[in-house]
C-alpha cells in the first residue's frame, strides 16, 4: 500500500463525519462505562444493531469508540461510587475511593482520566506497529498452520480466561458445537438446523450475543438486586486544593508508563481480559513504590497504575484479531461479529483485500483516544451525576433495548425466542462460572477452524507426517499440547495445597 | 479448583448437567441433525462430535474431582433447595416470556410501556414521574427510529 493511500485513509479518519460517529461511540461507552452493572460487552452485544444501517467503517469505529469509552468511564463510578462500572476497574477502587472520600474526587478522576487516555493511546500506536507485520507474516500460513494456531489460541484462552480449565475447555466444546450449526460448505447438508431455514447460515449472531451477554446479565443483575444495597456517591465539590497539578501528574508518569507496558502484554496474549492487566499492573507499581504502604489510602499511583493497564489491554487485544483473525476477548469477538455482519473478514486477509479500511481504522482508534480525554476532562460533572442513575432503572431499559435490538433487525418471534434460549443459556455460564469468552471465541473461530481443518485434511490425504515438513504447525501442535498438560498440573496442584490448607473434617 | 464445598456441589452438579448434555448430543442430536453424505476430507459432523467428546471429558472430570472433594470433607452432596431463591432467579425469565409472547401478537411500541413499567414497578419504584419518563422516554426513541427506517425503506 501506497504512502498516499494510507495518508487518505488517515484524512478520512479525520473528516468531521467519522469524528461524530467516534464521538458518538466514545460519549456513550463513557455513560455506559459510569453505570455500574452495565459493562462493556452489554454496552457492544445492544449497540450492534444500531450499527447496520452505517457503512462498515461507521460501524466499527463507533464500536471501538464504545469499547475504548467504556473503560475510561467505568473509572468514574470505580472513584465515586467504590463500584467499578466494570470488573476490570475494581483496581482503581482500591485508591481511587479512599482519595475521594479524603475530598480529592477532582483529582483522583483526573489522575485515572490521563493514565486511561495516556494508556490508551500508547497501545493503539503499539497495535498499528506490531499488528501489520504479524498480518503480513500470517498471510504466508497455510491451511495447517492457521489450523495449529486456532487450536492452539483455544487452548490457551481456556486455561487463561479465569477459573477452572476444565470448564474453560468445556465451554470452548459448546462454542465449537454451535459453530458448526448451518450449512455444511463442503456436502451442502443442514447441520444441527432442526429444520429452521432461519438457521441454514448458523446461528444468528446478534441474538446470541445480546442473549448471552446483554439479557443474561440484565436477569443475574434482576437476582442480585435484592440482596445489594447502594452506595453513597461522592459529590464533586470546588474546593481549590482538588485539582491536579502538573507536579502531582508527573509523578505518576512512570507508573502510566510501566503499567501500559504491562496492560499491553497482557492485553496481546488472548484470554487474560483487562481485570489480570489492571492488578498486575497495581500490585507491579505498589512492589516498585518507594512507600508500598500508602497504597490502598488513596496514592494516585495507584489510580494510574490500574486505569493506564486496564486501558492499554483494549487496544493491545486486537493485535491477534487483526495480526491472527484471533479474537482474545468478549470485546474483540463482538468486534468479529460486527466485522462478519458487514461482510468484512477480519484477519490478515484484511491487510490484502481492506488495506484502506484497517488503516482508517487504525487512524481512527488514534481519534477515539484524544476524544475519550476531551469527553471525560469536560463532562466530569455531568458524569459524575449519572453514577447516581439506580439500577433499578437501569435493568428494565436494557431489557427492553435487548428485544428492541432484535425486533428492529426483522429477526421475527424466531429471533425473540433465540434471543430467550441464549439469556437461559448465558445465564447459567455466568452461574456455574463457564468461561464465556471461551465460549464465544470457540463459536466465533469454529468457521475458520474447520475450513482450515477440512483443507489440511484434504490436502495432507489424511497423513498426519505432514506437520513434519510444517515447522510451525508442527510447533504449535507441540505447544498446545505442552500448554494444555501444563494448565491441568497446574489445577491439580492448586487443587492439592488447597486440601492439604482445608481443616480436616 | 477449591475446597470451598457449595463451589464443589456446583461443580458437581453443573459438570453432571454439561455430561448429561454432551451424551445426549453424541447419542442422538449429532448422529440424526448433524449433517450426512459423503465428504472428501473432514465428514460435516467430525468438527461437532470432537466438541461434544471435549464437552463429556472435562465434565465428567469436573464431577469426579468435585465428588473427590465432597467426600473427603464429608459434605453433603446437596443443599437444601432455597426455593424463595429459587423463585427470584426465576421470575424475571417468566416476565421476559410474557412479553415476548406479547410483543408477538402487538406492536413492540404498545407493549414497551409496559414492560418497562411493570418492571419498574416489581423492582419498588412508585415515583409517578419516574414511571411515565423511564417508559415513554426508550419507546419514543424506538417508534421514532422504526418511523425513520420505514421512510429510508429499511423496515
Amino acid at each position: 500500500m501506497s504512502v498516499d493511500a494510507i495518508f487518505n485513509s488517515f484524512a478520512a479518519a479525520f473528516h468531521y463525519e467519522s469524528i461524530a460517529v467516534i464521538l458518538g461511540g466514545v460519549l456513550l461507552g463513557y455513560i455506559v462505562g459510569v453505570i455500574p452493572g452495565l459493562n462493556r460487552a452489554v454496552a457492544i452485544a445492544i449497540a450492534i444493531p444500531l450499527t447496520f444501517y452505517m457503512s462498515a467503517y461507521a460501524a466499527i469505529a463507533f464500536l471501538i469508540g464504545l469499547s475504548k469509552g467504556t473503560a475510561a468511564g467505568s473509572a468514574v463510578s470505580a472513584i465515586l461510587l467504590n463500584t467499578p462500572g466494570e470488573p476490570s476497574s475494581a483496581a482503581t477502587c482500591l485508591d481511587g475511593y479512599p482519595m475521594a472520600s479524603a475530598g480529592k474526587p477532582r483529582k483522583a478522576l483526573k489522575v485515572g482520566l490521563l493514565a486511561s487516555v495516556i494508556g490508551d493511546l500508547l497501545a493503539t500506536l503499539l497495535l498499528i506497529a506490531v499488528a501489520i507485520p504479524f498480518a503480513s507474516v500470517a498471510l504466508k500460513f497455510g491451511p495447517y498452520e492457521l489450523a495449529a494456531i486456532l487450536i492452539f489460541a483455544l487452548v490457551f484462552i481456556a486455561g487463561m480466561a479465569g477459573g477452572s480449565f476444565l470448564k474453560g475447555l468445556a465451554a470452548g466444546g459448546m462454542g465449537v458445537i454451535l459453530g458448526t450449526v448451518g450449512l455444511d460448505p463442503e456436502t451442502g447438508t443442514m447441520r444441527l438446523a432442526f429444520g429452521y431455514a432461519e438457521l441454514m447460515e448458523g446461528v444468528p449472531i446478534l441474538p446470541l450475543v445480546i442473549g448471552t451477554l446483554a439479557l443474561a446479565e440484565m436477569f443475574v443483575q434482576l437476582d442480585e438486586y435484592r440482596r445489594s444495597k447502594g452506595g453513597s456517591v461522592i459529590k464533586l465539590g470546588k474546593e481549590a486544593d482538588d485539582d491536579l497539578s502538573w507536579q502531582e501528574f508527573k509523578g505518576t508518569l512512570p507508573t502510566i508508563f510501566r503499567s501500559t507496558g504491562v496492560g499491553a502484554f497482557v492485553g496481546a496474549l488472548p484470554g487474560l481480559g483487562p481485570s489480570v492487566g489492571a492488578f498486575m499492573a497495581y500490585g507491579l507499581a505498589k512492589r516498585t513504590d518507594k512507600d508500598p504502604d500508602s497504597f490502598g489510602k488513596g496514592n494516585p499511583k495507584g489510580i494510574a497504575a490500574a486505569e493506564a493497564s486496564d486501558n492499554a489491554v483494549i487496544p493491545a487485544s486486537y493485535i491477534p484479531l487483526f495480526g491472527l483473525g484471533i479474537p482474545g476477548s468478549v470485546s474483540a469477538a463482538l468486534l468479529v461479529g460486527a466485522f462478519m455482519i458487514h461482510g468484512i473478514q477480519v484477519g490478515p486477509l484484511m491487510l490484502r483485500d481492506h488495506p484502506e479500511m484497517l488503516f482508517t481504522l487504525f487512524s481512527g482508534m488514534i481519534v477515539a483516544s484524544v476524544l475519550m480525554l476531551a469527553v471525560g476532562w469536560y463532562g466530569l460533572r455531568l458524569f459524575a451525576k449519572v453514577t447516581s442513575v439506580p439500577s433499578h432503572i437501569v435493568i428494565p431499559v436494557v431489557i427492553f433495548l435487548c428485544l428492541a435490538g432484535i425486533q428492529v433487525q426483522g429477526y421475527g418471534t424466531f429471533g425473540l425466542i433465540t434471543v430467550f434460549v441464549f439469556a437461559i443459556f448465558g445465564y447459567f455460564l455466568k452461574k456455574f462460572d463457564y468461561s464465556f469468552v471461551t465460549f464465544l471465541v470457540a463459536f466465533i473461530v469454529t468457521p475458520m477452524l474447520e475450513m482450515n481443518l477440512r483443507q489440511s485434511v484434504i490436502l495432507s490425504g489424511g497423513d498426519i507426517a505432514i506437520l513434519l515438513d510444517r515447522p510451525i504447525a508442527l510447533a504449535f501442535v507441540i505447544f498446545t499440547v505442552l500448554m494444555a498438560l501444563h494448565l491441568a498440573w497446574s489445577s491439580y496442584r492448586q487443587w492439592l495445597r488447597k486440601r492439604l490448607a482445608a481443616p480436616k473434617a | 479448583m477449591t475446597a470451598n464445598p457449595s463451589i464443589q456441589r456446583k461443580n458437581f452438579w453443573s459438570g453432571l448437567g454439561v455430561a448429561a448434555v454432551a451424551v445426549l448430543l453424541l447419542a442422538w442430536v449429532i448422529p440424526t441433525w448433524g449433517g450426512r453424505g459423503f465428504a472428501v476430507g473432514m465428514h460435516p459432523r467430525t468438527l461437532a462430535t470432537l466438541g461434544a467428546w471435549v464437552m463429556l471429558g472435562c465434565a465428567l472430570l469436573l464431577s469426579l474431582v468435585s465428588a473427590i472433594a465432597l467426600l473427603r470433607a464429608r459434605e453433603p452432596f446437596a443443599a437444601r433447595l432455597d426455593l424463595l431463591g429459587l423463585w427470584h432467579q426465576t421470575w424475571p425469565f417468566l416476565y421476559v416470556l410474557a412479553f415476548i409472547v406479547a410483543i408477538d401478537r402487538l406492536p413492540l411500541t404498545w407493549v414497551a410501556p409496559a414492560l418497562i413499567a411493570g418492571l419498574l414497578l416489581i423492582l419498588g419504584e412508585r415515583r409517578w414521574h419516574v414511571l411515565l419518563l423511564t417508559a415513554a422516554i426508550p419507546t419514543a426513541a424506538l417508534y421514532g427510529l422504526t418511523v425513520h427506517l420505514m421512510r429510508i425503506g429499511v423496515v
